[in-house]
């Protein structure tokens, strides 16, 4: 009880209120002290991707041996995993050497490009059967999105030169540039206002140990 | 008519998409854009730097956001390079590092540029905003050394840079976390340097506020941004990566715009009819 729940509690409360402290005192001990938690964080992170390595490897070890629905893509993420792991390790994580190097621009990058384009199909489709103006709220939305929209567009802009607009009244980039720096800004701001008090009202939650979800589930 | 629209099928849309871009990028029509004030901001702040003055360029996107914001952190690496400024390139994204390196070489090539003197790749290194503060800190000591395993310690190109504070100049390209939040506040309002940042489309409005308070003094949105900066700059047409994307980007927004009328159409008629 005590390794699993006192400890990590008294760590996070001691490290939680000697941060919010060394970020008001400008003094060397101060610096020294974010410098060595700098460390120890950037330490920590590296032995945590080993750590989602050997998390990766148990769950789809765990499916290739039931021979779950599926099971393939496990073999698929081994082979991958391992391949590029030793390839990796065998040209000293150089991307320059032709092996890694093209992992990574023929396999890697195609893919992980491929995956985000698929996107414009999804979001034609929603566009068309979702994106509705059924309340005045909706409808207010929509037209905003459509003018930022077809207002970044530069034949949208030679359009509204032609119609002589920019000479009758303000320029399409100005008018956009209005819409994003106004009523966007307003809104922007009161969210990053809401999410900052809701980080420290979580942070404060997390350092006085009344949220405890990230000492597992049994907590 | 109102049955074929209600039913549409989704495999229609999709190819419409398919053909709406290949066919720009197969027949670019290259229209001409007008800069904005954000990202003329950009250009602005980097053409007062004296020669041989530190721009940090750092690229936290990976191949996904790739052909977005590669155009945009190679027209900012070919001003800086031009203008013979030190570039220092990072990432936070361990899959960002060979696209930073693959435009690092293609435009120190391009401008005669030595590596080592004139600019520096840094390897990954974990840690994320632990690693900002760090760099505020210690910058040799995070990076003791580049990409290709030399010591960074006589570097030329490093030479004075102790920590962030020594940065006279950042261009932060990110498509997320950790990204542009990270860097503005960890870095440049820390170590008080003046920083620009460029984003995805759908990442830009969230950055307006710090426009508007200079906490930022540019800001590049997207492909159109990238297409800005690659005119402002006066790019080789052969070069402009990103007015080629802009052609393609043009014409499927104006078709996902006339899908929302058709779609709106639809909605209402059926409405009426009661279907």
């Amino acid at each position: 009880m005590f390794f699993r729940r006192s400890l990590p509690l008294f760590v996070c409360f001691v490290f939680g209120v000697a941060m919010i402290v060394q970020a008001y005192v400008p003094t060397k001990m101060s610096q020294d002290l974010l410098e060595g938690l700098s460390n120890w964080v950037i330490i920590i992170s590296s032995f945590a991707v080993g750590l989602g390595v050997v998390s990766l490897c148990r769950l789809h070890w765990g499916k290739m041996r039931r021979l779950q629905p599926g099971w393939g893509f496990s073999v698929v993420t081994y082979v991958g995993l391992i391949g590029t792991l030793v390839i990796g390790v065998l040209d000293g994580g150089d991307l320059s050497k032709a092996r890694f190097g093209w992992i990574y621009w023929h396999l890697l990058f195609p893919l992980q490009a491929t995956m985000f384009s698929i996107l414009a199909f999804y979001v034609a489709s929603a566009a068309f059967r979702a994106f509705r103006a059924r309340s005045f709220e909706a409808t207010l939305l929509l037209l905003a999105a459509s003018v930022v929209i077809l207002g970044r567009l530069p034949v949208m802009e030679k359009l509204w030169d032609g119609a002589g607009l920019t000479t009758k009244w303000i320029p399409l980039k100005d008018f956009v540039g209005w819409i994003m720096k106004q009523p966007n800004l307003a809104a922007q701001r009161a969210i990053t206002f809401g999410l900052t008090l809701g980080v420290i009202a979580t942070s404060l939650k997390i350092i006085f140990g009344i949220e405890r979800a990230y000492l597992g589930s049994k907590e | 008519m109102l049955e074929f629209l209600v039913k549409l099928d989704r495999r229609l849309i999709y190819l419409a998409i398919g053909i709406a871009a290949l066919v720009p990028l197969l027949f670019p029509f290259g229209l001409p854009v007008q800069p904005t004030p954000e990202v003329q901001g950009v250009y602005d702040k980097m053409d007062s730097l004296p020669p041989r003055s530190v721009l940090l360029l750092t690229m936290d996107f990976d191949p996904a956001s790739a052909p977005e914001l590669t155009p945009m952190a190679k027209a900012a690496l070919r001003q800086a390079m031009r203008k013979n400024l030190r570039v220092i390139g990072l990432t936070l994204w361990q899959t960002g590092l060979g696209i930073m390196d693959g435009a690092f070489r293609e435009i120190a090539e391009e401008t005669k540029r030595e590596e080592g003197k004139d600019w520096v790749v840094l390897p990954y290194v974990p840690g994320q905003a632990a690693l900002v503060l760090k760099l505020g800190q210690d910058f040799k000591g995070a990076y003791p050394q580049d990409i290709r395993d030399k010591s960074t310690a006589d570097m030329e190109v490093l030479k004075g840079v102790e920590s962030l504070k020594n940065i006279d100049f950042q261009v932060e390209i990110a498509a997320g976390v950790p990204g542009i939040g990270s860097w503005l506040v960890y870095g440049s309002q820390k170590c008080n340097y003046p920083m620009a940042a460029g984003a995805t489309s759908v990442g830009t409005p969230e950055w307006y506020p710090y426009l508007q308070s200079k906490q930022i003094v540019g800001l590049m949105g997207g492909m159109r941004g990238a297409a800005e900066y690659e005119q402002i700059i006066d790019t080789p047409l052969k070069s402009r990566l990103a007015q080629k994307g802009l052609d393609a980007l043009t014409v499927t927004s104006c078709l996902i715009i006339l899908l929302v009328v058709v779609g709106n159409i639809t909605y209402f008629m059926s409405k009426k009819s009661g279907k």
